[in-house]
């Protein structure tokens, strides 16, 4: 009986030693769910790495930051990271020893992400194989290498403190906030910045260019915004990646594809709801090119040409296949690059699990140089609907030599 | 006979699926320096493309003054320009033939160039010479010269008139004519084939100028999309044809 007691005794100190504690299965499948919808792994994956495990180069107007590795790698990782130490850094911005992290880390955003998120988070990190996967975090140039240059920062620009729900709104509302605002620091991409790269609070979500693409305005706006978008579409775009008359691509194919369409339909509507009850950025209606301009009439051509085949000759597109470009919100963005950018360099939408095709479209930066990129991207902001600023020949230059390889440079020269 | 899926017998020396793949591996690793094996990826890459270089009308790379004068002179009889617009000569052939032999369609670089040839080929048998373009036109042209200068008392083809030209081509394409060590119906084949090649071709290779050949025939160019005309029928197709450089509408380059 002793004998059979201890052999019983060893099974169970064998099963206490496994890393998952089988008890906080719920907790960690509810921080995966957080982990997805903060989309972690779109920051903190190299390309063809481990998930999670850390070296993406972000290129930050400071220099380049490399992405640290989150699987529980005890060298590596956060193996030996707290509970507590994981929330000082989602709240405060601080490393395990207390050094200051920077907000290319978006702690700003999650310092509202509740205590008991940012336990679960950690809980699901916990359970992830670890990956060892050493990363050098020191690429910054001085000055900016100096951590302690985050505290002048953090006082300017960051301001800590849980997420207060507004009672004048539905608790859908909230919960929508909540995901936009905080965990899913949409504004991170889709808020204009100021010279210290902190977001302008006073424009948030109206829009911005990241990467040579623009985050288009997502607030309730006419003009730019969501404002002809419904609830539905907003959550068809966010689960599928498309809606009837558009697709994701771009960086947001990625942020689909990894977090949204992996997301519960219930938070992407109270998302849906809450970007449609926010309010809009109050965009004005710029005057309109004439058809007249001799950029509208080569525009036109071009695009009789050119683009007819798919968009159709009224822009209307054809459903769930090629974009309707006629009445569209993201054709009048106050900034082109995005518009520019495809045609030059050709893109690929967002595959998903409703949607799997991921259609493309191809390149036409061989075949058009920058005076036609520019009339036909003109010609698109100012035909079936859409009124939006001509679009200068000069960007499409700059953004050729940034974005284009060889052969969409050659139409230049 | 019933059939047994798992059953059938094999016999020794029965060729199988495997055994084929097998020898044909082998063929592949001994068969050149250009063969090579591809194992676990896809030896090209997703969107790869090999867009053309725009050719750019001016001077000669292959042909000599001489050699682009008598080619001119040929493309200009069977392709006249005439009331119905610019012919092969004014299109801009010569060009496009000169440039062409300079790209790999000049050395047959793509194409299978050892023996052995046939004498007295099968029509499906395609070609069966030795020679590229390059020493077709080159032989060719210089045994054409000698013959018109041996023949029509020193003058050479650019010389001729026009019904001397058309009876000595025509002569060339039956193979009636017998040019000093050269095949008078190869030179006039390679010719005529890469006349219309020519005048059809998009204008981006240097032949075709302003679309003319299109224009001729109604060809609408590089245009995929007919939905919206495609319902009318009976009624004409008035948008104008569009090359890979688009057209005049399209603004100046």
């Amino acid at each position: 009986m002793r004998w059979r007691s201890a052999i019983l005794f060893a099974a169970l100190a064998a099963i206490g030693g496994a890393k998952a504690d089988p008890d906080n299965y719920v907790i960690a499948r509810r921080g995966r769910a957080l982990a997805i919808a903060g989309d972690c792994v779109a920051c903190h994956t190299a390309p063809g790495g481990a998930p999670l495990a850390g070296g993406l180069a972000l290129a930050t107007p400071f220099g380049v930051i490399m992405t640290p590795n989150i699987t529980p790698d005890d060298a590596s990782g956060i193996g030996r990271w707290t509970k507590v130490e994981f929330a000082r850094a989602m709240h405060e911005g601080r490393g395990r020893n207390g050094a200051y992290l920077y907000p290319a880390f978006p702690y700003p955003y999650f310092t509202k992400v509740t205590r008991e998120d940012t336990d679960a988070i950690f809980d699901y990190l916990k359970t992830l194989a670890p990956v060892t996967n050493a990363v050098n975090r020191r690429t910054l140039p001085f000055p900016f290498s100096v951590r302690a240059l985050m505290i002048g920062w953090n006082s300017l620009f960051f301001k800590p403190g849980p997420f207060v729900p507004d009672p004048q709104h539905s608790p859908e509302f909230n919960r929508g906030a909540y995901l936009v605002e905080w965990l899913g620091h949409c504004g991170a991409c889709h808020t204009p910045l100021n010279a210290f790269g902190a977001n302008k609070a006073d424009q948030f979500l109206q829009g911005n260019r990241i990467d040579e693409w623009t985050a288009p305005d997502i607030t309730n706006d006419q003009q730019s915004g969501l404002g002809k978008w419904s609830v539905d579409e907003v959550v068809q775009y966010l689960k599928n990646g498309q809606t009837r008359t558009t697709t994701a691509s771009g960086p947001m194919r990625d942020v689909v594809e990894h977090s949204t369409s992996k997301m519960p339909e219930a938070d992407l509507r109270a998302i849906a709801v809450y970007l449609k009850e926010r309010g809009a950025a109050g965009v004005p209606v710029p005057a309109a090119v004439p058809a007249s301009d001799p950029r509208m009439q080569v525009g036109e051509a071009i695009f009789v040409d050119t683009c007819s085949a798919c968009h159709t000759r009224n822009g209307a597109g054809i459903e769930h296949l090629f974009p309707r470009l006629a009445d569209n919100a993201i054709v009048r963005q106050s900034d082109p690059t995005t518009l520019v950018r495809i045609v030059l360099t050709g893109v690929r939408g967002a595959g998903t699990d409703v949607f799997p095709t991921s259609p493309a479209m191809p390149s036409f930066g061989y075949r058009l140089d920058d005076d036609q990129v520019a009339a036909v991207v003109t010609y698109i902001r100012n035909s079936w609907g859409n009124t939006a600023s001509p679009v200068d020949a000069e960007l499409v230059k700059t953004l050729r030599s940034h974005v284009a390889g060889p052969v969409e440079r050659s139409a230049a020269q | 006979m019933k059939h047994s899926g798992s059953g059938s017998p094999r016999h020794p020396g029965h060729l199988t699926r495997r055994s084929l793949l097998a020898s044909a591996a082998l063929l592949i690793t001994t068969g050149g320096a250009r063969a090579r094996v591809v194992t676990k990826v896809l030896p090209w890459d997703p969107n790869e493309a090999y867009p053309v270089v725009p050719v750019k009308p001016g001077g000669y790379l292959f042909f000599s003054a001489a050699e682009a004068a008598a080619v001119d002179a040929i493309v200009d009889r069977l392709i006249p320009t005439d009331e119905l617009g610019p012919g092969a000569k004014d299109a801009g052939v010569t060009t496009f033939i000169d440039r062409q032999l300079m790209g790999p369609f000049g050395g047959h670089d793509w194409l299978y160039m050892q023996g052995p040839f046939a004498a007295a080929p099968l029509p499906s048998q395609g070609l069966q010479s030795s020679l590229t373009p390059r020493q077709q036109y080159r032989q060719g042209l210089a045994a054409l010269e000698s013959y018109c200068k041996t023949s029509f008392g020193g003058r050479d083809f650019v010389q001729l008139n026009a019904d001397e030209q058309d009876k000595l081509l025509t002569g060339m394409e039956k193979g009636d004519v017998t040019l000093p060590n050269f095949s008078s119906k190869m030179l006039f084949s390679a010719i005529h084939a890469n006349t219309l090649e020519g005048y059809f071709a998009d204008p981006i290779y240097g032949g075709n100028r302003d679309m003319a050949g299109w224009k001729l025939v109604g060809f609408p160019g590089v245009r995929y999309d007919y939905r919206d005309v495609i319902e009318k029928p009976n009624q004409a197709y008035t948008l104008p044809p569009v090359g890979m450089q688009g057209r005049s509408a399209w603004g100046p380059r």
